[in-house]
This record gives structure tokens, C-alpha cells and sequence, in this order.
């Protein structure tokens, strides 16, 4: 059964897009992160969906907020998918299948391509499940706007100064130099 | 808790006090000084400047290195559109063996160093950094520079504005 909310996502450890091994907590590295997973290259709903993704990365790469990718496709496929997409976050490989085993994501009514069971999970960063999602219809994929929701209340719950720490009124001085770059 | 940035020069004398320093050649096979890394808090040169702590390797293998430094006098602001897309490309490309930025201060792009070996050296002519300032394209001899697990992506910030990017974490839970 795959992981639900709550629950503990694997650390999985698979090739990356390039070909070298990664696991999911060094990707994660401390940052809400979504998890994906989709059937493969050839599907039409499976490009709608990543063309989403592409328009989302614009805010995550800036919100410490991370994308991971994962299908049973070989890293030479998935590096020219990504490539295509115009997607800069990392693509895992399972073309053993030996992840979508461990997570129960075969599509069992694909008996040709034996793909992942389209899927969507936003993790915290010990890869505690905050929401999953099944994707098996498409309408049961998140929008843009629920990611959004989620990796606010991941960000909320384990950033300790989402509330900005700003002086007391009776430290303010106002002729400080203001420290550059501090601003998350 | 391990420093997460060292310091890094190009010099003409190998320095006694550096933590790791090999030879450089430039393409056409003559001298260029020599790469030293300092893994400390305090600034050894005034010419040094931050690198991602984790592309020291005192066991990396000989490598072909771009070297991008912004000319005499000339500064720019590490979020300057220009930076942004150079790291939006890296990040798109296949990843070469290791790539840092350079950082004097918490605010400016003082250039970058990409690390390739093997069929990933061609691909350092098309080093994204190098759009905004020159590149050095050398060779340094082994034992400084390692190889680094790609960034993960997408992000592009830096994790707290003293750190170089990639370096692609926290240095506390926040």
C-alpha cells in the first residue's frame, strides 16, 4: 500500500536522471518537497500534468521547496523528457521496479508498460506524509493551488521563524544597516 | 558542526597554509599558478573567495576546471537576473562533476568554478556562468577538487545569503 497521510515515505535510493544513485532524503535535504509519481513519457496526461509542475517550479525554486520525479523509465530517457519539459529539479529511474513494488504503485490495467500508478504526496522533511494524492484519474491529481496550500502549511510547521522575526519597538534603531540577504 | 564553505584562490606560489593546493595549466599546456582551498572560518587571502565546502577533495582524481571571475572593478548583485538564469541552466543540463559559486560578502556574484572530467569537459565551453563574466578554462592537477551529487533542484536561492550555491541546505532546522 502506498503511503498515506501521516505515514512514513520510504527513503528510496535509485538512479537519478544522470545515472547516479540518489536517495529521496538527500534530495530532500531538510525542505517540504513534493513526490511524484508518473507512468512514463508516452502519456498524455502524464505531459499535462508535469507542464503544471514546470509553471510551479518558478515559485519553488525560490521558496526552499523541492520536486522529485519518479517513473520506470532508464536515466536516457528520463534525462531527454526532462530535458524537453524544461523541468530543473531531479527525475528518479525505477526501471527494476523495485521502488514502485516497495511503495504497491503498479497500474494494474497497464499489463504493456507495468507503469507507476500516477501519484502525488507532499512530504515534510523527515518524509513524513503530509497529503497523498491518487492520480489514477486525472481530476484526482492536486492543482497548482493545493501544492501551494500544502507546502505553505509544511513550511508553516517546520520553519521556527514563519513568523518574521522583526525587533522589539524598543530595539529599534532606525539608522541599522540592514543585513542583506536574510530573507527567506 | 563542519564548515559548510571554504575559501578559494588562484595563486602564483603554492601556499604553505592551504588545506589542499595543486598545479594549473592553462590550455595550451603552460603554468597558471595553483588552485588552493583553505577549509577555515578566516579568510587567508584577500583575493580568496567563498566556495560550497564540499568540493574539496584532498582524493580527487586530476580535472579540467572553468573558472569564471568578474573583471578588475566590476561587481554585480548574486540576484541579478544574469545569475539567476546562469543557475536555472545549470540545473537544467545534464550536471558535470561539481559546480560552486563564488562569494566575497553576502551579496555579490564574484563568479563561479565548474569541475568536469571525462566527456564532461567539452561541456565546459558551454558553462552558463561564463555569459556573465570570463572564463579560464585549466587543468588542476589531483587532490583539491572532488566530485559533488548534482544539485537536486529547482531551487536556486542561496540557504542563508553567506552561503555559495549549490550548497543546498540549512546549516540549522529552520
Amino acid at each position: 500500500m502506498a503511503p498515506s497521510s501521516g505515514e512514513a515515505f520510504p527513503d528510496l535510493v535509485l538512479r537519478d536522471h544522470a545515472g547516479s544513485e540518489r536517495s529521496l532524503s538527500d534530495l530532500v535535504a531538510g525542505d517540504p518537497t513534493v513526490v511524484q509519481t508518473y507512468r512514463g513519457w508516452w502519456c498524455p496526461k502524464e505531459q499535462a500534468f508535469l507542464r503544471k509542475l514546470v509553471v510551479l517550479q518558478d515559485e519553488m525554486e525560490v521558496a526552499y521547496t523541492r520536486i522529485v520525479s519518479i517513473s520506470i523509465d532508464p536515466p536516457a530517457v528520463t534525462a531527454a523528457f526532462r530535458a524537453g519539459l524544461g523541468a530543473r529539479w531531479t527525475f528518479l529511474c525505477d526501471p527494476d521496479r523495485v521502488a514502485q513494488q516497495q511503495l504497491g504503485l503498479l497500474e494494474t490495467t497497464d499489463t504493456v508498460y507495468r507503469p507507476y500508478v500516477p501519484a502525488v504526496f507532499t512530504l515534510f522533511p523527515d518524509l513524513t506524509v503530509h497529503r497523498a494524492y491518487d492520480g489514477y484519474w486525472f481530476w484526482g491529481r492536486p492543482t497548482l493551488a493545493e501544492l501551494r496550500q500544502d507546502m505553505r502549511a509544511i513550511t508553516r510547521a517546520v520553519r521556527p521563524d514563519w513568523a518574521a522575526p522583526t525587533p522589539s519597538p524598543s530595539v529599534v534603531d532606525p539608522g541599522a544597516e540592514r543585513h542583506e540577504g536574510e530573507t527567506p | 558542526m563542519s564548515l559548510s564553505w571554504h575559501w578559494l584562490a588562484l595563486v602564483d606560489e603554492r601556499p604553505d597554509d592551504a588545506t589542499a593546493a595543486a598545479p594549473v595549466h592553462g590550455a595550451d599546456g603552460a603554468p597558471a599558478g595553483f588552485l588552493a582551498i583553505w577549509a577555515r572560518r578566516a579568510k587567508p587571502l584577500p583575493a580568496a573567495r567563498r566556495i560550497d565546502a564540499r568540493l574539496l577533495d584532498r582524493e580527487g582524481a586530476e580535472a579540467c576546471i572553468s573558472l569564471v571571475r568578474p573583471p578588475p572593478g566590476v561587481r554585480l548583485l548574486f540576484d541579478d537576473l544574469a545569475v539567476q538564469h546562469a543557475r536555472r541552466a545549470v540545473l537544467a543540463a545534464l550536471p558535470l562533476d561539481a559546480v560552486t559559486t563564488l562569494l566575497s560578502d553576502a551579496s555579490h556574484f564574484e563568479g563561479s568554478l565548474t569541475v568536469a572530467r571525462g566527456d564532461g569537459v567539452a561541456r565546459l565551453a558551454d558553462d552558463p556562468f561564463a555569459r556573465i563574466f570570463p572564463a579560464r578554462l585549466l587543468r588542476v592537477g589531483a587532490g583539491v577538487v572532488g566530485r559533488l551529487a548534482a544539485p537536486a533542484g529547482p531551487v536556486i536561492e542561496r540557504y542563508g545569503s553567506a552561503q555559495p550555491w549549490p550548497q543546498d541546505r540549512f546549516a540549522v532546522a529552520r
